[in-house]
């Protein structure tokens, strides 16, 4: 077995990784030894969905797929009206750069997020529920399906769990291998046999999503944490955390550390504590270079802005974001445009090719970077990619995934613009990583 | 069997015609179909996309299109072991591209996406697997390996030599057994391995969809 790099014990602030770490945590069996699965037969039994939603509105949770949208609120989208069927779509098309967190919670604990999943179909008046899960993800999706079929054998998924008269299925569906899967309009594209292509909105998801119907779409964490709330009330939720991030989330802290892993943190922590205490610091000797707060989509934060805290909206006021969860740490030994560079492969062969400024800014990017690392960088490419960089941003492209692009030139060229000046202008790397001979140049699609 | 043109089966388009039914709607069962495709060919044949296309009645193109969109469906043959090495951020600054390197100098894969001359190899970089915290990793056979040294790559390519003949794919945890889905190098296996690669047929239930009754 794999050693657990995490939050897996009783603490204050591990609302939902307490037990991880548990012997058999995964099965049915142990899970309700613990208390599982009582939450979801409340709701089922004794609560109606105007109290749930109304708990989650208080709870002030948000979404932890990335926007951090408030949940409650983006659960107040779903018409009340239209009859037919409705359906609950779990984001777990976990892709982003840096991002383990929903991998480690689904393997840990597949029924924490079952019940969170039949908590908000409770919520919604849906009684089918569809998770997404990427294609890659062999090894949970082998334990989601193990507890699902728990489920059915036990009658919690079928026609009347807990002898409510609430009807409740759960089905997987996999992807293969698409980040652009993570947005959610491309992820119903997705489930409906589609290539995988963002929608344009309005009409929003909720009203039409997944098939034509009312869909809610939230990512893994953001329903696991229904359990608790609904357990112990939004208001006790809302005592964690700041005053517009409430309560706790889980960070996956990989790159330059001497302890990765995941860990949930009660929000307004500092990264200080999370990358120099909870992640263990850069290697001995090193200092943290730069950290991208919330995936590679998140703007990056430089070495002396470890103070910084996690609340989202603190992390937005200073340029940056929450966005995944996924914080990646670069020590002082490697060069940020080799970095920069590889990022800008990844968005741009995860480009779905739908709106041009993203499919074209993306590649001339890349192309540009490599001129800049081949030695024959030059002023122009800076101007270059200041130009790309502008286009990508500010609502050209139909989803986030330009903007993306976009913020790791702007924030990579803001805060190492002398880097960027060595590498074209004087066309020395200060790190001399660029020296070494790349395995290959993969081809961009 | 895989038959000469790259056709397939009877019994995977027994299993096709049964997809559809599962969702609300028939072109969902595109990329579920084209799995089993891929699972039983090893890569996505003309022929097989054309039996898809047929059997759920829908265009061929469309299906082609769909295929073609995903990482994950292969429209090449690959080698009977095939890597999916990670080599984004995380990854890289733990020194992925070193073991890529090593990788390919080991099963004789010229570069990414080609098939080593005995057939046996093929390694593909990949986007973040998400799996962070186990830096540099990769995917194999259904599973993910970590905290990757060169020692750990010559255990995983010698054993993948060993397996020979009949490579059974390496299935997930069954049932509710392990909680972390990792697998270690294989240490059975038989020696004495062919040099031509036979016709596989490596289907594993865990790499099927759920069948459902919902």
């Amino acid at each position: 077995m794999v050693e657990l790099r995490g939050s897996h014990a009783q603490a204050r602030e591990h609302l939902l990784t307490g037990l991880f770490g548990t012997y058999g945590l995964h099965t049915l069996d142990v899970y309700r030894r613990h208390g599982g699965y009582e939450t979801l037969a409340r709701a089922l039994r004794e609560l109606e969905p105007e109290q749930i939603q109304a708990e989650v509105k208080a709870s002030g949770l948000r979404g932890r797929g990335g926007a951090g949208f408030p949940t409650g609120t983006k659960w107040s989208f779903i018409p009340k009206d239209i009859p037919g069927p409705r359906y609950v779509v779990v984001n777990f098309d976990e892709a982003e750069p840096g991002t383990s967190k929903d991998r480690y919670l689904v393997e840990n604990s597949p029924h924490l997020l079952l019940e969170g999943i039949g908590i908000a179909c409770r919520a919604i008046g849906s009684h089918q529920a569809w998770i997404y899960i990427r294609g890659e993800y062999d090894g949970p999706y082998g334990m989601l399906r193990a507890a699902i079929a728990e489920l059915r054998g036990a009658g919690i998924l079928g026609d009347r769990p807990f002898d409510s008269d609430f009807a409740l299925d759960i089905q997987l569906y996999r992807g293969h291998g698409a980040y652009i899967c993570g947005e959610e309009t491309a992820l119903l594209e997705s489930l409906e046999g589609k290539r995988a292509q963002p929608r344009s909105r309005p009409p929003f998801p909720a009203v039409k999503g997944a098939w034509g119907r009312p869909t809610l779409i939230n990512n893994v964490e953001t329903l696991a944490t229904l359990p608790w709330i609904v357990r112990h009330g939004g208001e006790a939720y809302a005592q964690f955390g700041t005053e517009k991030s409430k309560g706790t989330r889980m960070l996956s802290v990989s790159g330059n550390v001497q302890k990765p892993g995941v860990y949930e943190v009660e929000l307004g922590t500092s990264f200080r504590t999370v990358i120099m205490e909870l992640a263990g610091g850069p290697p001995e000797g090193r200092e943290v270079k730069v950290f991208w707060p919330g995936g590679s989509s998140a703007p990056v934060l430089t070495g002396s802005m470890l103070d910084t805290s996690t609340d989202l909206d603190e992390l937005a006021r200073i340029g940056s974001m929450g966005g995944s969860g996924g914080v990646i740490v670069m020590d002082d030994s490697h060069c940020i445009v080799k970095a920069a560079a590889r990022l800008l492969q990844f968005y741009a062969h995860e480009s779905c090719g739908k709106c041009t400024p993203c499919r074209v800014g993306s590649n001339w990017a890349v192309r540009t970077f490599d001129r800049i690392q081949a030695g024959r960088g030059s002023a122009v490419d800076m101007q270059i990619l200041d130009r790309i960089q502008a286009s990508l941003q500010g609502g050209r492209c139909l989803c986030g995934l330009g903007d993306s692009a976009g913020w790791v030139i702007d924030s990579t060229v803001k805060h190492f613009r002398a880097e960027y000046e060595a590498h074209c202008l004087s066309r020395v790397c200060p790190t001399g990583e660029c020296e070494f001979a790349r395995v290959e140049a993969p081809a961009v699609a | 069997m895989r038959s000469a043109d790259g056709a397939l089966s009877e019994e995977a388009l027994a299993e096709i015609r049964a997809l559809p039914a599962r969702f609300p709607e028939i072109r969902s069962a595109v990329m579920p179909a084209l799995d089993l495709a891929q699972e039983e060919l090893g890569y996505l044949t003309p022929a097989a996309m054309a039996q898809v296309a047929g059997v759920l009645d829908i265009d061929p193109g469309y299906v082609e299109g769909v295929a073609t969109f995903y990482t994950l469906f292969h429209l090449q043959p690959v080698g009977r072991h095939h890597f999916y090495v990670c080599t984004n951020l995380s990854c890289a600054l733990r020194g992925a591209y070193q073991i890529c390197s090593h990788l390919l100098a080991q099963t004789g894969v010229s570069r990414f996406g080609e098939v080593s001359q005995d057939g046996l190899f093929s390694v593909e970089e990949v986007e973040c697997l998400g799996a962070c915290e186990y830096a540099p990793m990769l995917r194999y056979q259904h599973a993910y390996h970590y905290d990757l040294t060169p020692a750990k790559i010559d255990a995983l390519v010698q054993a993948a030599r060993r397996e020979g003949a009949q490579p059974a794919a390496v299935a997930p945890p069954p049932s509710g057994t392990a909680p972390v889905p990792m697998v270690g190098p294989s240490e059975q296996g038989t020696p004495a391995p062919p040099q031509v690669a036979p016709p596989r047929r490596r289907r594993s239930a865990a790499t099927r969809q759920e069948k459902t009754d919902g």
